[in-house]
């Protein structure tokens, strides 16, 4: 017996090697291959425009992006949707030489496209042209960055789009929700939480536009970045001749309104009948990237709910099967604070536990810290995959653009890898202390609670969200 | 001819070459090997950055679900990221047994069930609780999630896989350095996988379609648009299948699909990035060698039969007015396949594309419209598809009127020159846009690999649409945009309850 027990120990250590040699134990890897950085040329015309210019031949194209210092943050309150549609109709409305119907079957043809937006912090001019059409396509985003014409006929299709799209922002649960969290944490009476409304659109006029563009729209405030199939001293001296006649000046622009501090604690809850899930987000107010705790904060974060192998993925969805999306991300921006943010959503029955579980590891945060596995896990992600910022020309380009817009060091993709790799168990555990606060959590919800089960209310008082939207002073809309 | 559309042919010649050029730069970059059982490698080389994407691309999806088991295709998808015996496990051995111990029980729950009105249901409570029971045990000896937290940890970005009803296709992206990695895992998830926490698993599937489906005005409109729109093949449901069979999904299942439907010539595999072509095959070899070879699976048999008149269907939401209104066409190797993809480009490509100018720009009647040329997979007759947005304050019927009126337009002129000659540029111009990313690349190789034989066609499709004349996209207007032909899916707000009732 006891040599059977011998012989089967043999051939189980036998067959176990064999395995083992085909087990991810034992790989081995070489070291990385350096990433090659591509030189980024960068220059400043006589009017004061800064330009970034990146020599990519693999493919005949010629690509770029137009940086402006503005964004909707700067909408006057009464006006909310201005800057909006300054950057929608900058293209749409055309220039002073072509409609925007004509820019439209100029540049299909040519198969190339000019692209004009304005978000929250800054504005934006996009091209992208075959490399034989290079010239003509860069006249013509110089004219639209330049001289657009806002006609009228496309400021009411404009209206017409956002009208309408306010009469469907209550269609989709999962946009409901996310709406009303960044809108109750930011202050529903803030450039960061208002919305726009058929009354504060009905104010805009045409000339509120032009206004709006003259003001931010000057060469001082853009920054120019240009990535192809191009040399650059060519593509310099193109770019020079071609903005040499934009000379306008403006005073330089103000800094962006700062967040309110002040949180909005509470259960909120939008009832919407036709749906089988709850959608929910629950949070506060997060970071700015140059926090010297961001890098504990993003460990922090990723451990609670951030890939396959966070806690709340592994609790909420794969033990107990309660949501197929779930997820934590400690938001954090370049210039104000984004928003520490969990969301997910679950069918209508689990609604109430599934939220009661995401506290319970929210409190677990606080309270113990993680374990060492998790830590080098979190760690080796950020580290292993950092090569990836690097595979692409165009990536290191966007970086050295928008951190030079934002003030941020040229190396701060570097010293956010150092910051990383410092982390340890108990900052991890010191930074969720300081930077999570549950009791002031916004919890929104969005689902049919007769069906929920278990009540809201077990969460605390429940405050219902008025999903109803509000008519201009004239009535109902018209077409 | 005039200036424009001599412009037109100069542009269209440049941008000819460039894809030409394109072909012949693949050509050197590009080996290809099929192993001895049957899977095939299509490498790539681009050594501009130490990365590789990987691209694994079966070629069977939910269409090839069991009638009565939809949402296997899926669930097997989601069993892929369990591990296998070697990763995912704290003692392989006794989770074998407990696993094999659940199966049992369940059969017995089954068994009782079956008896439905005679089923005794102190006992079936009983065999219920055994079975949560045995699950639980099973599930002690997991490790959750090991197996993409590998994956994750060794710096793969982009991890994820997708379930159509014509394919199901996994992905990731590694530093080069790693990509061993991927030989290994890829070959053992498809070698040894364990459908461990399956059970909790289609609560998770059954959540994603709550999520996308049930809880969403298009999705619902969607699912009721396919079901509608075909009788008899399985083009008539979404990928993830219905409620109901998801929750009768058995490990058996999910087994006879696995080692029916991926065997190694049923699927192809692309590898795009910084990696020794050689060093590729030798890896290839050695992990994927082992999987067995096996005939391959069976093709779906049932054909669509024609269409006997227009079909009407409608979803109540309380939401804005959304319309699908749907054509069947012929599978994606018909001869006017290629003059029905021009077609869609020609009606709602772009801010040029004819439903676009005149619906959205001029009348400003709806927001948004578009045109699917094909859906919802291309391997077996499907449908051309539009969609409509209503702008605020129209509606359905006056916008899919005014559509109609376009569409007869369209049949009954031939189609402008110069717009003809725009859409074929877009679409050379388009291929080029599409060749800067390695994963995007491998998804596009191994997808015309197994949908065409050949990843040339990626290239070569070109010629195709380049001899699409203006006669034959008015040809195949004519022939398929037919009141026969058509499906066309609704949302109406629900019927409110008479005052009496709701007294």
């Amino acid at each position: 017996m006891k040599r059977l027990m011998l012989l089967v120990a043999l051939v189980a250590a036998i067959l176990s090697a064999q395995e083992g040699a085909a087990s991810y134990k034992n790989l081995k890897y070489p070291p990385l291959r350096p990433v090659k950085i591509p030189e980024v040329a960068t220059f400043t015309l006589p009017n004061g425009m800064k330009l970034y210019l990146l020599e990519n031949h693999e493919l005949p194209l010629v690509r770029g992006v137009a940086l402006v210092r503005t964004g909707n943050l700067f909408d006057p309150a009464d006006k909310v949707g201005l800057a909006t549609i300054t950057g929608m109709v900058m293209r749409s409305g055309g220039t002073a030489a072509k409609t925007g119907d004509e820019l439209d079957e100029a540049l299909e043809n040519i198969a190339a496209s000019v692209e004009t937006g304005i978000q929250e912090t800054y504005g934006s001019a996009t091209f992208s042209a075959l490399q034989q059409n290079a010239s003509e396509v860069l006249t013509t985003f110089r004219d639209v960055l330049t001289s657009p014409e806002f006609r009228q006929d496309k400021i009411d299709l404009a209206k017409t789009e956002l009208r309408s799209g306010i009469s469907r922002r209550n269609d989709d649960p999962h946009g409901i929700s996310e709406r009303e969290f960044i809108e109750r944490v930011y202050g529903h009476d803030t450039p960061y939480g208002w919305r726009i409304e058929y009354a504060t659109l009905d104010r805009i006029t045409r000339a509120d536009l032009r206004a709006f563009y003259r003001r931010y729209f000057f060469p001082a405030n853009v920054m120019l970045a240009v990535q192809g199939d191009f040399s650059i001293p060519a593509m310099k001296a193109e770019l020079e001749k071609l903005f040499a006649g934009w000379t306008t000046q403006q005073p330089p622009v103000p800094a962006f309104p700062p967040v309110k501090t002040k949180a909005a604690p509470g259960v909120f809850l939008a009832v919407k009948t036709d749906v089988t899930q709850t959608f929910f987000d629950l949070g506060h107010l997060g970071g700015v990237f140059r926090d010297k705790d961001y890098p504990a904060l993003e460990v922090m974060a990723d451990i609670l709910g951030g890939g396959f192998r966070s806690r709340l993925f592994q609790r909420v969805r794969t033990k107990l099967g309660y949501a197929y999306s779930v997820s934590a991300a400690w938001g954090a921006n370049f210039d104000h604070p984004g928003l520490f943010q969990i969301s997910g959503s679950t069918k209508s029955g689990s609604t109430t536990e599934t939220i009661q579980v995401i506290r319970e590891e929210v409190e677990k945060m606080r309270t113990e810290e993680v374990t060492d596995e998790e830590l080098t896990s979190a760690k080796e992600s950020v580290a292993n995959s950092f090569v990836f910022n690097f595979d692409r020309p165009s990536k290191t380009l966007n970086r050295i653009l928008f951190y030079d817009y934002y003030g941020y060091p040229k190396d701060f993709i570097n010293q956010y890898l150092a910051g990383i790799q410092k982390v340890t168990k108990a900052d991890v555990l010191r930074v969720a202390r300081e930077h999570l606060a549950p009791k002031d959590f916004t919890l929104t919800a969005v689902g049919n609670p007769p069906e929920f089960g278990k009540p809201l209310t077990a969460l605390g008082t429940v405050t219902p969200i008025d999903l109803s939207i509000p008519e201009p002073a004239g009535g109902a809309q018209k077409p | 001819m005039s200036r424009c559309s001599q412009l037109g042919i100069a542009l269209f010649l440049t941008t000819a070459l460039a894809v030409a050029q394109n072909l012949q730069e693949f050509e050197k970059r590009v080996t290809e090997f099929t192993l001895d059982n049957g899977l095939h490698f299509i490498v790539l080389e681009r050594h501009e950055a130490p990365v590789v994407s990987f691209h694994t691309f079966v070629n069977a999806g939910s269409v090839d679900d069991p009638e009565g088991k939809t949402g296997l295709a899926h669930i097997f998808e989601h069993m892929a990221f369990k591990g296998t015996p070697d990763i995912g496990s704290t003692n392989w051995p006794e989770e074998k047994k407990a696993l094999a111990a659940v199966e049992q029980i369940y059969d017995r729950v089954e068994g009782e069930r079956r008896k439905r009105f005679k089923a005794d249901p102190a006992k079936l409570e009983a065999l219920e609780n055994e079975l949560k029971a045995a699950i639980e045990k099973a599930n002690s000896f997991v490790v959750p999630n090991l197996y993409p937290t590998l994956i994750e940890e060794n710096g793969g970005v982009g991890l994820n896989a997708g379930t159509e009803l014509d394919s199901t296709e996994y992905f990731y992206n590694l530093p080069a350095n790693r990509a061993e990695l991927w030989f290994l895992l890829e070959s053992q998830r498809f070698l040894h996988p364990v459908f461990r926490e399956f059970y909790k698993e289609r609560d998770v599937v059954l959540e994603e379609r709550r999520m996308r489906i049930e809880s969403s005005p298009q999705g619902k409109l969607m699912e009721t648009l396919l079901a509608t729109s075909f009788a008899a093949h399985p083009y008539q449901r979404m990928p993830g299948g219905w409620a109901s069979d998801i929750t009768s999904l058995r490990v058996k299942d999910a087994e006879a699909f696995y080692k029916t439907y991926y065997t190694p010539a049923n699927i192809a595999i692309a590898i795009v990035g910084d990696i020794d072509p050689k060093q590729a095959r030798a890896l290839a070899e050695r992990y994927f060698g082992r999987l067995p070879a096996a005939p391959l699976p069976p093709l779906v048999h049932t054909v669509e039969p024609p269409q006997e008149g227009p079909k009407q269907t409608q979803v109540e939401t309380p939401s804005q007015p959304l319309a699908f209104i749907a054509y069947k066409r012929p599978d994606q190797y018909d001869k006017d396949d290629a003059a029905l993809d021009v077609m869609s480009s020609l009606l709602a490509g772009g801010r040029t594309g004819i439903l676009y100018k005149e619906m959205v720009r001029d009348q400003q009647i709806a927001v948004a419209v578009g045109a699917e040329g094909t859906f919802p997979g291309g391997k077996y007759p499907n449908l051309f598809l539009f969609f409509v947005a209503p702008s605020l304050g129209h509606t359905i019927d006056e916008n899919v009127k005014v559509m109609d009126g376009i569409l007869d337009r369209f049949k009954a002129e031939v189609v402008d020159p110069q717009a003809l000659a725009r859409v074929k540029t877009k679409s050379r111009a388009e291929l080029v846009r599409r060749l800067d990313s390695n994963s995007g690349l491998a998804q596009l190789l191994n997808s015309y690999y197994v949908n065409y034989g050949n990843w040339r066609r990626l290239f070569t499709e070109l010629d195709e649409t380049d001899k699409v004349t203006a006669q034959d996209v008015q040809r195949v207007a004519r022939q398929y945009l037919t009141p026969k032909n058509r499906t066309a899916a609704y949302t109406i707000q629900p019927a409110t309850a008479p005052v009496e009732a709701r007294q």
